[in-house]
C-alpha cells in the first residue's frame, strides 16, 4: 500500500484556529464561574508552584536545566529564589485591590476578552507563568506561543491547572511554531495580545494589530544597583553586600530584565570603589561553583572579550580596574561614559559624583530601565533617587540581592497586574429620556 | 631596527608581484615593529606591560599584544611625535570624542598598500584598458577625515581617467551621472568599476527598481566593490542577497562583485577573491604584509583551523600607530585541500537565536543612538 504524504503548509495556522475554537467554548464555562472562584483557583495553582517541595517547580527546573543553555544548578537556584518569593495571598490581595472597586460598581462590569494571545519571550519562566494565569482570573481563555527554546513551561502550567481545575485547564492552550511562520497572523487576531520581546519584536507586532485590539507589551529592559557612601565598610558588611550583588548577577546568568548590568557608585572614594569591585568579583568567583555560568553564545563571548580587553587597556592608563575570572568580568570604570554591557556575568561599576550625574549618565538608554537596587544612601538620597529614575521607567526599588526576586504583585513595567488585561462594560441606569 | 628601515622593507614587499607569503620575513618585521611601537607609543606600552608582554618576553607573533579597535576611541595611539601628524582618519559617529582615530605622519604606506591590494585583487587591467572608476561615496572636501574617501581619492588620482569621479554629493546619489558614465562606458567599450558603501548601493538599487531597459547594464569586465555595513542608513540586506540584487541590476556575474573588509584603524584592506579566482570559494585574500589570526574569544589562543573566532589583524602598514589589532568581528580561516591557508571569511550577525532572557545589552541601546558607516 502506498503511503500518501501531504505537506500541509498551513498546519500551524490550522492548529491555532482549532485551538481557538476549543478555547472559545472553554471560555464560556470559564466565565460562568465567578471572579472570586477563578481567583481562588489560580491562587491555589500559584501556591502549588511556590510550595517548598513543589513538584512542578522541580520538573521545570530539571527540564530547563537540560535544554535552556543555563547550568542546571543555576536554573534550580534562580527558579527557587524567584518562586519562593511569590505568595499566592499577595496575588489575591492584588487582584481584589485592583478590581474590587470596579466590580462593586453598579454601572460597570467585567467584559472579558473572548481570548487572549500570549507571545512568551526568553527562557526565564516567571513572566511566562504569570502571563498565562492572569487572563484566566479575568475570564479570558489563553492561547500561548512559547519560545522555540522552551518546550516545557507552558505544558507544565497546563498540567498544574488541570490538577486543580479542569475548566481552567481547558481554557489554557499553547501552540509552538517558528518565529516567522505565517500562523502568527492567526494568533495576532486575538482581541487581547500580550507580548514579551525586543523593541524590534514589539514594534513589529504592534504594527500588525488593529486599533480595536488590546496590546500589552513588555520590552527588553535592564536593572541597576546604586551604592552610596553609607554602605557598611566593614569587611563582613562589604562582603555580604558584594555577595548579594553577585547573586543578582549570577541568577539567570544576568540575562533577565531584573539583572543588574551596572553598579553606580555615588560619591564613593576610589579605595572603597575598588574594594567593592574586588569583593563582587570574589563573590562571582565563589558562585561559579555553586551556580555555574551556562553556555555562552560565541558572539557574546566575543563581545565580552572585546570589552574586557578595552577595559584592560584603560586599566593600564587610568583608574579603571578589571577583575576577570573564568566565567565573569567585573570592571571598575574611571568615568561614567556609556559603554556596552554584553551580559552573561559582565558587570561594570561606574563612579558618579552625585545622583544628578547618575541621571545624566543614564540618559542615552535610561528608558529601558526596570528595577533599581540600592544601599548606603541617606533617606533624602533615596527620595531623590526615585524622583530622578522613575521618569526613566524605573518601577521597583529594592535592596541588593533581591533584584531577581520581586513579589508576585510587582507592577511589571509599571503596569498593574490585571487591569491592562481586562475589558470593561458600562451599563447606564435606565431613566426617563 | 629603525622605523625607516622597517618601512622601506614593507614598501618593497608591497611592490612585489605576485603575492607570496613569507612567514619568517613577516615575523621578523612584525617583531621589529612591535619593539618600535612599544618604545614609542606609551598607551600601547602600558597595555603590554600590564599583560607582561614586553619586547624582552615576546618572541612570536602570537605573543604580540593586539589592541582592541575600541582603544582607538579612548587613546591617541601614535608611535610618533604628535606635531608631525599630517592626517587623522576618524570612524563615523555622532559624538566626536567617541570616534576612533587613526593618526598618520605619512600616507606612503597607506596608499601603497591600497594600490597594491586593489591592483592584485580587483583592478588588474592592462594599462591600455584601464576601467572607468565611479565612487558612490562623498568626495574628500565633504568628508576630509574619512579613510574610505581618501582611499577612493587616491585611487582616482592614480588609476582614474577623466571619466572617473565621485557620484555622491551633499548626501545625494547622482543617479543621472552614474547612468551617463555607464552609457559612456558601453559606448567606448571600456569596463566600469563602481565602488562604494553597501548602503549607497542599496539606495541605488531602491531608487532604480522601476527603471526599464538596460540603463544599468554594465559593459563586459565591469565590476562592483562594496564595503561597510548599513548602520541604519538604508534597509539591511544580507551579503548574499545584496550580491544577487547587484548582479541582476548591473547584468554582471556575482563573481564580479567584490566585498572589501577594512576599517579606519587599519592601513591595509582585504578583498574578496572572486574577481581573480571566480571558480574558487569566496574568501578574503590576505596581502603578505598582513597576517590574520582567528582566536578563541574564551581563551585568546589561536582557534583550531576552520573554527569561528575573533579576527586579529597584524598589519605591517600600521607603522605609525599599532600594528596588532583585535577586531570585534567573528570569522574563520579557510584552507585548501592540502591544508594551506587560502584566506578568511567574515561572519555576519548570528541570526535566528532568540534571546535567552529579557535583558537588553547596553550595546543594543547605545547602537540606537549612533549611526554611520564604520569609516
Amino acid at each position: 500500500m502506498t503511503r500518501l504524504e501531504i505537506r500541509w503548509p498551513d498546519e500551524s495556522a490550522e492548529r491555532i484556529r482549532v485551538a481557538r475554537g476549543r478555547l472559545e467554548r472553554a471560555g464560556e464555562t470559564l466565565r460562568s464561574r465567578s471572579f472570586e472562584d477563578r481567583l481562588a483557583i489560580v491562587a491555589r495553582v500559584v501556591a502549588d508552584w511556590t510550595a517548598v517541595d513543589s513538584p512542578w517547580r522541580r520538573e521545570l527546573a530539571e527540564v530547563l536545566g537540560e535544554c535552556s543553555g543555563f547550568h542546571p544548578d543555576t536554573v534550580r537556584k534562580s527558579l527557587d529564589a524567584a518562586l519562593l518569593a511569590w505568595r499566592s495571598e499577595d496575588l489575591t490581595a492584588c487582584a481584589r485591590r485592583e478590581l474590587s472597586g470596579l466590580l462593586a460598581s453598579p454601572g460597570q462590569r467585567l467584559a472579558p476578552f473572548r481570548w487572549t494571545a500570549i507571545l512568551a519571550g526568553g527562557l526565564i519562566p516567571m513572566p511566562t507563568l504569570l502571563s498565562g494565569l492572569l487572563p484566566l482570573i479575568l475570564g479570558s481563555p489563553v492561547l500561548m506561543r512559547p519560545t522555540t527554546e522552551d518546550p516545557v513551561t507552558a505544558s507544565l502550567l497546563k498540567r498544574s491547572l488541570a490538577a486543580r481545575d479542569e475548566a481552567l485547564a481547558n481554557a489554557f492552550e499553547s501552540v509552538s511554531f517558528p518565529a516567522h511562520d505565517p500562523a502568527l497572523d492567526e494568533l495576532l487576531a486575538a482581541p487581547c495580545v500580550v507580548a514579551t520581546g525586543s523593541d524590534e519584536t514589539i514594534r513589529s507586532i504592534s504594527a500588525r494589530l488593529g486599533p480595536d485590539q488590546r496590546f500589552v507589551a513588555h520590552g527588553h529592559r535592564f536593572s541597576i544597583v546604586v551604592l552610596g557612601g553609607g554602605i557598611d565598610r566593614g569587611t563582613g558588611g562589604l562582603e555580604a553586600l558584594a555577595e548579594a550583588i553577585a547573586l543578582d548577577v549570577a541568577r539567570w546568568d544576568q540575562t533577565g530584565c531584573l539583572s543588574p548590568v551596572l553598579v553606580h557608585l555615588v560619591d564613593i572614594e576610589p579605595g572603597l570603589a575598588e574594594a567593592c569591585a574586588r569583593e563582587i568579583a570574589a563573590g562571582l568567583e565563589r558562585l561559579s561553583s555553586s551556580m555555574p555560568r551556562g553556555e555562552v553564545p560565541i558572539d557574546v563571548l566575543a563581545s565580552q572579550r572585546t570589552e574586557a580587553r578595552e577595559a584592560q587597556m584603560r586599566a593600564a592608563g587610568d583608574g579603571t580596574r578589571c577583575f576577570v575570572g573564568p566565567d565573569h568580568c567585573v570592571v571598575l570604570e574611571a568615568d561614567a561614559q556609556p559603554r556596552p554591557a554584553p551580559l552573561h556575568r559582565f558587570l561594570r561599576l561606574v563612579p558618579v559624583e552625585s545622583l544628578n550625574e547618575l541621571e545624566r549618565s543614564l540618559r542615552p538608554y535610561g528608558r529601558h530601565l526596570s528595577n533599581v537596587a540600592h544601599a548606603g544612601l541617606s533617606e533624602s538620597q533615596e527620595v531623590e533617587l526615585e524622583r530622578r529614575l522613575v521618569p526613566f521607567g524605573a518601577n521597583r526599588f529594592t535592596r541588593p540581592g533581591r533584584l531577581q526576586t520581586p513579589p508576585i504583585d510587582w507592577p511589571h513595567d509599571g503596569m498593574p497586574l490585571l487591569t491592562p488585561l481586562a475589558g470593561w462594560l458600562q451599563r447606564d441606569p435606565w431613566g426617563s429620556c | 631596527m629603525s622605523r625607516a628601515r622597517i618601512e622601506n622593507e614593507v614598501l618593497a614587499w608591497m611592490e612585489e608581484s605576485p603575492w607570496k607569503a613569507d612567514p619568517a620575513r613577516f615575523e621578523r618585521l612584525a617583531l621589529a615593529l612591535f619593539r618600535f611601537q612599544f618604545a614609542h607609543c606609551e598607551p600601547y606600552a602600558r597595555f603590554c606591560r600590564s599583560l607582561e608582554r614586553t619586547p624582552a618576553k615576546v618572541t612570536r607573533i602570537e605573543e604580540i599584544p593586539a589592541v582592541p579597535t575600541g582603544a582607538f576611541k579612548e587613546f591617541d595611539l601614535r608611535s610618533f611625535d604628535p606635531v608631525t601628524t599630517i592626517k587623522t582618519f576618524r570612524t563615523s559617529g555622532t559624538s566626536s570624542d567617541r570616534r576612533g582615530r587613526l593618526h598618520l605622519d605619512t600616507l606612503r604606506l597607506y596608499e601603497t598598500s591600497l594600490l597594491a591590494s586593489l591592483g592584485m585583487t580587483l583592478l588588474d587591467d592592462p594599462p591600455d584598458r584601464e576601467p572607468i572608476l565611479r565612487f558612490l561615496a562623498p568626495p574628500p572636501e565633504e568628508v576630509p577625515d574619512s579613510s574610505l574617501t581618501h582611499m577612493f581619492a587616491t585611487l582616482l588620482g592614480r588609476r582614474g581617467g577623466p571619466e572617473s569621479g565621485f557620484d555622491l554629493r551633499a548626501g545625494a546619489l547622482d543617479l543621472d551621472g552614474i547612468a551617463d558614465a555607464i552609457a559612456n562606458a558601453r559606448r567606448v567599450d571600456r569596463p566600469i568599476v563602481l565602488l562604494g558603501t553597501s548602503f549607497a548601493f542599496v539606495h541605488l538599487l531602491d531608487a532604480t527598481a522601476e527603471t526599464e531597459g538596460d540603463v544599468w547594464r554594465l559593459p563586459p569586465d565591469s565590476r562592483v566593490m562594496e564595503t561597510g555595513g548599513f548602520k541604519g542608513r538604508s534597509r539591511e540586506i544580507p551579503p548574499d542577497a545584496l550580491r544577487t540584487e547587484l548582479a541582476g541590476r548591473f547584468g554582471i556575474p556575482e563573481t564580479s562583485i567584490v566585498n572589501q573588509y577594512g576599517m579606519t584603524e587599519l592601513g591595509s584592506q582585504f578583498y574578496d577573491s572572486t574577481w581573480i579566482d571566480p571558480s574558487g570559494p569566496r574568501r578574503k585574500l590576505v596581502p603578505p604584509w598582513t597576517r590574520i589570526r582567528v582566536i578563541d574569544p574564551a581563551t585568546g589562543e589561536d582557534a583550531p583551523a576552520g573554527e569561528v573566532g575573533l579576527i586579529v589583524v597584524h598589519d605591517l602598514a600600521n607603522t605609525g600607530s599599532v600594528a596588532a589589532i583585535e577586531t570585534a568581528d567573528l570569522g574563520r580561516s579557510l584552507r585548501d585541500a592540502d591544508g594551506e591557508a587560502i584566506g578568511f571569511e567574515i561572519l555576519g550577525r548570528f541570526e535566528g537565536a532568540e534571546a535567552r532572557g529579557c535583558s537588553i545589552a547596553t550595546d543594543v541601546m547605545l547602537a540606537a543612538s549612533q549611526d554611520g558607516d564604520p569609516r
